[in-house]
């Protein structure tokens, strides 16, 4: 089936994890993949399913329950599609109540071995690298290779892989549907593309002739967007069954994998192709789309999103300002003259210089999979996603106001260091009431900034699955295979929130500054009698 | 009288150059001593020590019989018997004029917010500011803040009041207004300590003259003394260039 991506990401946290020095044992690995030690993590009636939500006519989100779809765990949305159908019958034989944890693609196997999740129903081929570290049950549906085309090109009517000889041909990183290019003579064959999106929009821009795909993807895409159109062959791609299957992902070892087989087992070959047909028929997205009917039936879900971004960078730039405050703070104590002060002194500077270096050094994305995965690996610490996220954009803005904090006390005329002194206030005294005022008044500019990028940067939280912005765009562009439009529409909302942003700290601001002239008005506070210097 | 500031062999040097050669120097309570010289004759310097700003590279300095340079000594206690004004003001460019008088008080001192605008208000009405209470540095001319930055100073009801150069960055037509002020805080009787360019200030007003010259004190006395019949060669070439 889809997507036989390796664990490169998965395979990077480990490696990162070990870096940085987690305390990491076999037993612990061992233990957090082993089915009833992730059974006791959750509630014991409940079975957790984690999928895309965005892969039709597999999965998809909807705004609400019709055609049989199941709430998203954590979320006011719905999952519908046909792994979802499998879920609920499964779930059903099991005796549990099914929940639906929505999660990208390369979060699933990670969510899986550390508990977050019970299986994997996503559309997920049993490959052995996969089997590696999961376990997978009998194949609940089989696929074919097609070839997404545009409309009205010359590649409409193929009827056989030898037809796209000197196209220009692609497919979705790490997957099958990449490697079997090579299998057309004369292709021209391009750099493999991220996900399907980056694909759907090279192929109606013109960039590429077609990508390789599976069928339902194909009728899917087909169905939403006049613009493409999917070839089937007669004469087509030899592949090989671990490659075309689907199968439920569980964890190694678990006691789930023989009840799963039993459910399956009670589901005939015409029941899934009736499952199939339906999920294709009732998936969303297949009337005709504008940028208003995608604000009108996403409004919601394109609001929530903007609303986490802006929860999200809110609180991350309150907390990373409030954590520069601090390390800043303490990084310009003057330097004490006893010798076992200074040695502290030192100690604690290389340790927030690390800390600044470090979190400043590594990409915020591979943070986020480290932190939120690889806690959950190595610690068996299940961190609320919501919590990781602003844990995550936190320290990272921490670290940058850190330096930002320490330029702006570095640039306060000494004079007022000085002068606050000859008054006789200590160091935290003269920062508090003298110079971290001014200093706020100077990195304002600068903290705005750091909240834009917030606002921007939050965006790479969707590889541990927040609910923020882009997310919820690629999951509606997802159903209604609608790119321009969807993201335009995000486009704006970025756009909107960090101008809103910026003009709200432009009038504080002018509101701090106050005016360069003083107008001297008949002073109503004081008006009783001041003694002079002399009667003292 | 006894003396409030005795300072004994003080030296204070920046690597291999130095600034301040053996200094002896005592202030009697009361006093008004200018201290004059040339530039980078060290006065500044010398002033800037006595409520360490510099930290002096030997030598000791008594503030009544106590070393403040022993390691014990609470430094933040004894800079609040010190009043300072600086050349640049250096009024805390967050606060108005009302506030910067304050802070220290409710700080350092633990006056309450009342106690200080009282104690404030006292004293920028003896400056003349007590009109602009609201106002910020930036919004005043250079003689407002200085007299602010004297208020100030006060605020801190210290025994000792240090200039540093006072009216050496304000506009010619500034000076006079904050001359006046200090001449007349010099007739409550407070000890003042000013490092000064304005020759006519330290002849009227001053009780005792120091001469400075390359890091040491070249020569002292009264005003009718060191104005009228300077016995060092030195003087005598320096007041004849700025008289």
């Amino acid at each position: 089936m889809k997507k036989n991506r390796k664990y490169s990401i998965f395979t990077i946290i480990l490696a990162l994890s070990l870096f940085v020095g987690f305390g990491w044992n076999s037993s612990l690995i061992s233990a957090s993949n082993t089915g009833d030690k992730t059974t006791n993590n959750q509630e014991e009636d409940v079975f957790r399913v984690g999928m895309e939500a965005g892969y039709p006519p597999f999965n998809w989100t909807q705004m609400d329950k019709s055609n049989g779809a199941v709430p998203i765990d954590g979320t006011k949305e719905y999952a519908g599609g046909y792994d979802v159908e499998i879920a609920k019958i499964i779930a059903k034989s099991l005796g549990k109540k099914l929940v639906i944890v929505k999660t990208e693609w390369d979060g699933l196997v990670p969510a899986l071995t550390s508990g977050k999740i019970d299986a994997i129903i996503a559309g997920m081929s049993p490959t052995k690298e996969r089997k590696e570290t999961i376990d997978f049950t009998d194949i609940y549906y089989k696929s074919n290779l097609i070839m997404v085309v545009k409309n009205g090109s010359k590649y409409e009517n193929a009827t056989s892989i030898k037809d796209f000889s000197g196209a220009k041909i692609t497919a979705q990183l790490n997957t099958f549907h990449y490697n079997v290019i090579d299998q057309i003579k004369g292709v021209n064959k391009q750099i493999a593309m991220d996900n399907f999106t980056a694909m759907r929009v090279a192929l109606q821009s013109g960039m590429i002739d077609g990508y390789v795909s599976e069928r339902p993807e194909g009728v899917s895409a087909s169905r939403a967007n006049k613009d493409f159109v999917m070839v089937e062959f007669k004469d087509g791609f030899k592949t090989s069954e671990e490659d075309t299957a689907v199968s439920v992902g569980v964890a190694k070892n678990s006691p789930l994998t023989g009840k799963i087989n039993e459910a399956l087992a009670g589901v005939s070959e015409k029941d899934r192709e009736k499952i199939m047909d339906d999920a294709i028929t009732n998936q969303p997205g297949t009337g005709k789309t504008t940028i208003l009917t995608i604000i009108k039936d996403n409004g919601p879900m394109f609001l929530r999103g903007a609303g986490m971004t802006l929860l999200i960078s809110m609180t991350g730039t309150v907390l990373g300002f409030a954590i520069g405050l601090l390390v800043g703070l303490v990084r310009t104590i003057p330097t004490p003259s006893k010798r076992s002060k200074k040695v502290i002194k030192n100690i604690v500077n290389g340790l927030l210089a690390a800390y600044i270096e470090f979190f400043r050094g590594t990409p915020m994305i591979v943070q986020a999979m480290v932190i939120y995965y690889g806690s959950a690996i190595a610690f068996d610490i299940q961190m609320n996603r919501l919590a990781a996220a602003i844990f995550i954009v936190s320290i990272n803005t921490g670290a940058y106001m850190s330096e930002i904090i320490r330029g702006g006390i570095v640039s306060v005329d000494k004079g007022q260091f000085e002068a606050a002194q000859a008054v006789g206030m200590n160091h935290f005294q003269t920062m508090k009431n003298v110079i971290l005022p001014q200093v706020i008044r100077n990195i304002l500019p600068a903290t705005g900034n750091e909240f834009v990028i917030n606002i921007k940067d939050t965006s790479v939280l969707n590889v541990i699955s927040v609910t923020e912005l882009f997310f919820q765009t690629k999951t509606v562009a997802g159903t209604n295979f609608n790119y321009f439009k969807s993201f335009f529409v995000a486009c704006v909302l970025y756009f909107v929130m960090t101008f809103t942003v910026t003009r709200i700290l432009r009038y504080i601001e002018r509101k701090l500054d106050g005016p360069d002239n003083y107008i001297m008005m008949a002073n109503q506070m004081q008006v009783e009698k001041i003694p002079s210097l002399e009667d003292k | 009288m006894e003396n409030v500031i005795e300072i004994k062999h003080l030296n204070k040097s920046y690597g291999t150059h130095e600034v301040l050669k053996d200094i002896d120097f005592n202030v009697k309570k009361g006093e008004v001593v200018c201290i004059i010289g040339s530039s980078g004759s060290g006065k500044s310097t010398l002033l800037r020590c006595i409520n360490l700003l510099e930290k002096p590279s030997g030598g000791m300095i008594l503030y009544n019989e106590e070393n403040i340079l022993d390691e014990k000594h609470d430094i933040n206690k004894y800079r609040t018997k010190l009043g300072m004004v600086f050349q640049q003001f250096n009024l805390f460019n967050n606060h108005n004029v009302l506030s910067n008088c304050m802070v220290g008080q409710m700080e350092v001192l633990g006056r309450s917010k009342k106690e200080a605008e009282e104690v404030a208000m006292k004293y920028l009405k003896y400056v003349g500011m007590d009109q602009y209470i609201n106002a910020k540095p930036k919004q005043l001319s250079g003689g407002q803040k200085q007299r602010v930055a004297i208020a100030r100073a006060l605020s801190m009801e210290p025994d000792v009041m240090l200039f540093d150069e006072p009216t050496s960055a304000l506009d010619p037509e500034m000076v006079g207004e904050v001359l006046k002020v200090m001449k007349e805080l010099a007739e409550t009787g407070i000890t003042m300590l000013v490092v000064t360019h304005e020759m006519g200030f330290a002849r009227e007003v001053s009780d005792r003259v120091v001469f400075m010259n390359q890091g040491v004190i070249a020569e002292e006395g009264t005003p009718e003394q060191i104005f009228n019949n300077p016995t060092g060669e030195r003087t005598r070439e320096f007041l004849k260039r700025t008289l």
